[in-house]
């Protein structure tokens, strides 16, 4: 794996030529456009249903920016982080479907809009 | 020796310490004879120590114990350490011999009161502090007991502390004390700037080897001198000792004539060093026991108070032995302080007795004839005053000529005034006591007496110290355990005057001497002389008591004087007009021109202002969780904006 495949990337870097696959600007990039899709969802959506999945988007996307520059600098750092953040998203998820699966059963609406009790 | 010394200070602590902690686990009676026990411990400790000094050489009775380092600061030292010579251990022994026989007296004098308990556990309290004052081997240690000493008469006078006027009285007398502690505590500050110590050995040598710049020994003299006059309830700080007397008899007996108020006596015998180091200021403390001698005898010529009486009476006292501690005669001091402990607590708890049969009567108005009622309170009453008086062969008589002689040999204007204000003061003495005497005791029985004359039946509520039942002791006069105390007491004061006799025997000034020399020495033939003057006016003061009350008069006529006289010549008044008054102007214009306008009003405003601040801010946060994320995204994007614009 770390053998040195040789121009695979543009970039005549020193670190650039230990990589295969694309190239990091190409992983940053989809990894901003998925940040992108995530927050547009965040803000435009009302269920908190597709809140939350718009908020895994999110965090994929910064796994990905990490996972990318942590190939980027041939350093594992990124990538055991990345893991931790997929822990933290994961209870993250159990607390947040576990508020939807409360309100349906008080037959709260589900709708971000009208859920406003922590309103100042 | 020092063990003994040592049982004697923590004895009393550990009585009170023992009853605050067992609460009403233990039952009143109990508490009382822990208290009572706990002082006789330490009257034994004190006694083994006593013998054991005794039994030294003169040069050599002077012992420092140090039981540790209490604390240091760079170079100054503080150590607990206790000091046992022979002027502490003549302490010890009054405070703890005489402080015993009254807790034990208390016993019956308090029995069924509400609060017995805490009653004993502050009179144990007490016992202790003062040991610590007179025991406390330098001067942090002395200042120590000097605060709880005040601390424990605060609480023993308003012991009744649903009645008001205790309670103001209490107050009083901490204020009154407050003021003396402060000037001590000055006086001990410049101490330590100058010297870097509060020993007394480095003290007092720096004192007598003139180490002390003149002024620097004024002040600080000035400074003891102020606290000696507020413990001791001298002119001009002596208003609270009258008030005191609202305190239960016993305590007006221990704290507030044997003992507490002898205080200032033993710090100027004490530091008398200094007071060398500062002659003006010495001589300025004999003026003032002189004046106060012939103010508090005047005073008490017209008080109608059983126990007012004997509080004026003890003001003049101690006037006695500031004249005496002022001119040098520092052996006369402690011989007076001595006698005066015996005599002053034998009327005290006399009078005690009388009050505890009349079921809380003071106004003397209100008895008479009780010298058949009461014969043995009466013949204790009558060797209490006699010796008070100083008859001879009677304990005042050695200890008050003794005084006035000295003056006499001290000489010069300054002598000679005093001299002539010791002899008046004898005058009065006489006259004041004997009114007294012939008030209570002469004449027909009065209507309150003659109620109580027969067996003590329910009803008889009068004061505050008559919950008791009277009708549970079987002596007609009070019961043994308040008697007792009372006749030990009366042979004290008839023979306790017999270490002293001029020219003879004069084991107790040799014994005192060892510690303070003596500025001043009366031959013998100015002692005879002036006793013979002293008891010559003393018995014409007794004349005119007896003429006065056999006439049905007063001693002092209606007119000016008398009401001055029962005003206590306007203290009071003056110091309402000077102190207090101003003083509650000065706070009210402060509160309505300073406080509500200023203080209040701003903190008002800025609370307004928060508050307002606050809602508009509150309006931010809508609740609109799309609106926080967009508002974060927005945030961002800008953020990340700027950054690349910026680079």
């Amino acid at each position: 794996m770390r053998d040195p495949p040789v121009g695979q990337t543009g970039e005549p870097s020193r670190d650039e030529a230990l990589v295969l696959g694309p190239g990091t600007n190409w992983t940053i990039a989809v990894a901003a456009i998925l940040f992108g899709i995530g927050t547009t969802g965040v803000i435009l959506r009302r269920s908190p249903l597709i809140v939350l999945l718009s908020l895994e988007i999110m965090l994929n996307a910064s796994n990905l920016a990490l996972v990318g520059f942590s190939r980027h600098f041939a350093s594992v750092d990124g990538q055991v982080f990345a893991i931790s953040v997929m822990a933290v998203a994961a209870a993250e998820v159990v607390v947040g479907l576990g508020l939807i699966v409360a309100f349906t059963r008080r037959k709260m609406p589900l709708d971000v809009d009208t859920l406003t009790e922590l309103r100042g | 020796m020092i063990a003994g010394a040592w049982l004697c200070l923590l004895a009393p602590l550990a009585g009170a310490l023992a009853i605050t902690l067992a609460g009403t686990r233990i039952s009143r009676s109990a508490a009382a004879w822990i208290s009572t026990g706990s002082v006789f411990v330490g009257f034994a400790g004190a006694v083994v120590a006593f013998v054991q000094v005794a039994g030294e050489s003169a040069a050599d009775r002077s012992h420092l114990s140090t039981a540790y380092t209490w604390f240091g600061a760079g170079t100054f030292n503080v150590a607990m350490q206790i000091l046992v010579d022979p002027v502490s251990l003549t302490m010890m022994l009054i405070i703890t011999g005489v402080g015993g026989l009254i807790v034990w007296y208390s016993m019956g004098y308090m029995k069924g009161e509400d609060e017995e308990r805490r009653y004993f556990a502050y009179m144990a309290f007490f016992v202790f502090s003062m040991l610590m004052l007179v025991m406390g081997g330098n001067l942090l240690l002395l200042l120590v007991g000097w605060g709880l000493v005040g601390l424990a008469s605060y609480l023993l006078i308003g012991f009744y502390h649903d009645r008001p006027e205790a309670v103001a009285a209490a107050k009083k007398a901490f204020l009154m004390n407050a003021i003396g502690d402060a000037a001590m505590a000055l006086g001990f500050f410049l101490l330590i700037a100058k010297t870097g110590s509060l020993d007394f050995s480095t003290t007092f040598a720096a004192a007598s080897n003139g180490e002390l710049s003149s002024s620097t020994a004024n002040l600080v003299a000035l400074g003891l001198l102020g606290g000696a006059i507020a413990k001791s309830a001298q002119l001009p700080l002596h208003t609270w000792l009258p008030d005191a007397m609202e305190g239960p008899t016993p305590v007006s007996a221990l704290i507030h004539a044997a003992t507490m108020v002898t205080a200032g006596v033993y710090l100027i015998v004490r530091t008398h060093a200094i007071f060398e180091a500062a002659p003006n200021v010495q001589h300025l403390s004999a003026i003032i026991g002189g004046v106060t001698i012939i103010v508090a005898g005047v005073i008490a010529l017209v008080q109608w108070d059983i126990k007012r009486v004997i509080a004026y009476s003890t003001m003049s006292q101690i006037g006695y032995m500031f004249l005496a501690a002022g001119i040098g005669a520092y052996g006369y001091a402690m011989f007076h302080l001595l006698t005066h402990a015996f005599f002053k607590a034998l009327l005290f708890l006399a009078a005690g007795v009388i009050i505890h049969h009349l079921a809380g009567e003071q106004d003397m108005r209100q008895m008479g004839g009780l010298r058949k009622v009461m014969p043995f309170t009466h013949a204790a009453f009558l060797v209490g005053a006699l010796a008070l008086v100083g008859i001879p062969p009677l304990s005042g008589f050695w200890s008050k000529d003794g005084i006035i002689s000295s003056a006499l040999a001290e000489g010069g204007v300054l002598g000679y005034t005093l001299f002539v204000l010791g002899l008046l003061g004898a005058l009065l003495t006489g006259a004041y006591t004997f009114r007294l005497y012939y008030l209570v005791f002469h004449g027909s029985p009065s209507a309150l007496v003659l109620e109580h004359a027969g067996g003590h039946g329910a009803g008889h509520s009068h004061g505050p110290e008559d919950a008791q039942g009277h009708d549970a002791h079987g002596h007609s006069e009070g019961p043994l355990s308040m008697l007792i105390p009372v006749g030990v007491l009366t042979v004290l004061a008839a023979i306790g005057g017999l270490v002293v006799i001029p020219g003879l025997w004069e084991p107790f000034l040799t014994w005192i001497d060892g510690v303070a020399e003596p500025l001043v020495v009366q031959t013998a033939a100015q002692d005879y002389v002036t006793s013979a003057v002293a008891v010559a006016l003393a018995a014409f003061g007794i004349w005119l008591a007896r003429r006065a009350f056999l006439a049905g008069r007063e001693l002092v006529g209606d007119g000016g004087a008398r009401t001055a006289l029962e005003h206590k010549l306007y203290f009071d008044e003056l110091y309402d007009a000077l102190f207090s008054r101003p003083a509650q102007v000065i706070a009210n214009r402060l509160r309505d021109d300073v406080e509500s306008p200023v203080v209040q009003g701003s903190l008002g405003e800025i609370g307004a202002g928060v508050r307002g601040v606050a809602s508009g801010t509150a309006r931010l946060q809508s609740g609109l969780l799309r609106s926080y994320a967009l508002v974060i995204a927005g945030s961002v994007t800008i953020l990340v904006v700027v950054f690349l614009a910026v680079r």
